[in-house]
């Protein structure tokens, strides 16, 4: 290697570090992308997919229990149970539990729902101390008003 | 396994299975000579969970979460593979709209992958810098497909038959400022990185792949196209609606046919302003319509037979073999990831280098590694 060459490859070098370093200072005085959480934090898409609840129906709900959400869900994360006041009732579902820990939030039970009865909630700070914290009554939830 | 009693002056170390470069838990078994490799033996199975048996033991439509959680930074590619394979076993076409949707979403997914790398192989080798900018515009892309799919990494968008969701208004506005975004990065990403002298001095002439040796090991994706092979399923087998788009398939070196660690960055970097002219061009071509193809069953269930299906992923060659015997339940699932092939390389390329440079072919490679142990 010559002379010529070595410093050829020296500036060149050395210029490749300063215009790597000019796109450095360049996005120093452009805006933040980051966001201070929790004391600000980014609105959740409309799609945004949570656990999932019971949607409100006339100071209920709509479920009835045929457990097709339950039949399909690949992780067995549900368990619904449904109740009959007397024989010529319709069936509805009084319990409905599901464990949150083993949801991977795919979505199909939602999908195969006949009665339409469940949606995504926004739920999404969702950290619990206990395994058992994940059990979600959604009965219980849709009763209190749980935010939605 | 390595389990020779050494005799000589080497000694083995034990590279993983829970190092930060090794991205997952891979476990490389290096005999070393000083600070030179003598031999390299990966070790894996760290994190199998056993998706292929999963498979057999539940219905087609119960597995569709599943193949997003192989590949989790290109889920939605895997989930898309595994939709266009049921539909081919079943005979079964998405409507058109469906199909630009999924490979938009698709797309997005590759850059987003592809993104996600660049940032990590730099961190790798040492530089923090272009990982800020990499995940400020790979959120970008999750702020897209949340948008769309309601999720973030394993999306679970793709269904039998179509989609989960239609596009909302926002998101070919979103994607346009993306892409426009996008482009202006990539190029301050080649001041920054591609011409740093530090980063090529790291790269070149480090982990060199000929083209018979990529053959041999059954290399796939950008990897092989580092090597002059420009083989891309998009164009060999293209499935969906990669026909009607134009786009190039991304090469090295196609004269000398043989890669090293800067030419699988360039090939990646390349494919990304690739995806984008398809995103950009698939954004103006889709057209109105349904998004769940009518009267498909609920339940796939295949006619008894054997099929295959081969679809371009992040890292390569994806393939399913499916065997069904025309229940609802597949009898065999096999899925073909690229990373195992891309990764049994490794013993040939480490030998005789430093084990600083271990982490610059490791990282070249991309593997993911739950998806080589499914």
């Amino acid at each position: 290697m010559g002379v010529g060459q070595y410093l050829n490859d020296l500036v060149t070098g050395a210029w490749s570090l300063a215009s790597g370093m000019g796109v450095t200072v360049r996005y120093m005085f452009k805006p933040v992308s980051t966001v201070q959480y929790p004391r600000e934090r980014l609105p959740l898409p409309e799609a945004y997919r949570g656990h999932i609840e019971l949607i409100p129906h006339e100071g209920g709900h709509r479920c009835v229990a045929c457990g097709e959400c339950f039949r399909t869900c690949p992780s067995a994360v549900i368990k619904v149970q449904g109740f009959k006041r007397q024989a010529s009732d319709h069936t509805r579902a009084r319990y409905f539990f599901i464990d949150y820990s083993r949801c991977s939030l795919c979505g199909l039970c939602v999908e195969v729902c006949p009665e339409k009865a469940l949606r995504f909630s926004r739920e999404y700070e969702q950290a619990e101390v206990s395994r058992y914290g994940a059990v979600v009554d959604l009965m219980a939830r849709l009763h209190e008003g749980g935010p939605s | 396994m390595l389990r020779k009693t050494l005799t000589d002056d080497t000694f083995y170390l034990n590279m993983g299975p829970q190092h930060p470069s090794t991205h997952g838990v891979l476990r490389l078994l290096l005999r070393l000579d000083g600070e030179r490799i003598v031999e390299c033996e990966p070790v894996l199975g760290y994190s199998h969970r056993g998706h292929e048996h999963m498979a057999q033991t539940k219905s087609y439509l119960r597995f569709m979460p599943n193949p997003s959680r192989m590949d989790y930074l290109a889920g939605l590619m895997y989930n898309h593979a595994y939709c266009l394979a049921l539909e081919r076993a079943c005979g079964v076409e998405a409507p058109r709209r469906a199909q630009y949707i999924r490979l938009i979403c698709a797309e997005l997914n590759r850059i987003a992958s592809h993104l996600l790398w660049f940032g990590a192989y730099l961190l790798d080798l040492g530089g923090f810098t272009p990982f800020l900018y990499a995940f400020d515009d790979r959120e970008d892309i999750l702020a897209i497909l949340g948008e769309v799919t309601g999720s973030r990494l394993t999306y679970s968008y793709c269904r039998f038959g179509g989609v989960a969701r239609d596009l909302t208004p926002a998101f070919p506005q979103m994607t346009r400022a993306f892409i426009a975004k996008l482009r202006a990065r990539l190029a301050d990403y080649d001041t920054l990185v591609s011409k740093n002298i530090i980063f090529i001095n790291r790269t070149k002439g480090i982990g060199p792949i000929s083209r018979e040796q990529a053959r041999d090991y059954a290399l796939s994706g950008p990897n092989l196209r580092a090597c002059g092979i420009g083989h891309d399923l998009r164009r060999v087998e293209p499935c969906s609606v990669y026909p009607d788009l134009d786009f190039q398939t991304v090469t090295t070196n196609q004269d000398a046919g043989i890669g090293d660690c800067y030419d699988r960055y360039l090939v990646r970097m390349g494919e990304m302003a690739q995806s984008l002219d398809i995103v950009e061009q698939a954004l103006e071509l889709i057209p109105e319509g349904p998004i769940r193809a009518k009267g498909v069953p609920q339940e796939p269930a295949p006619p008894p037979g054997d099929y295959q299906f081969s679809y371009e992923s992040a890292r390569g060659l994806l393939s399913i073999y499916l065997v069904s015997d025309g229940s609802r339940v597949p009898v065999r699932m096999k899925w073909r990831t690229p990373s195992f092939s891309n990764l049994s390389i490794l013993p040939l390329l480490l030998p005789g280098t430093l084990v600083a440079d271990t982490v610059a072919i490791l990282g070249s490679l991309d593997l993911v590694i739950p998806e080589i142990d499914r």
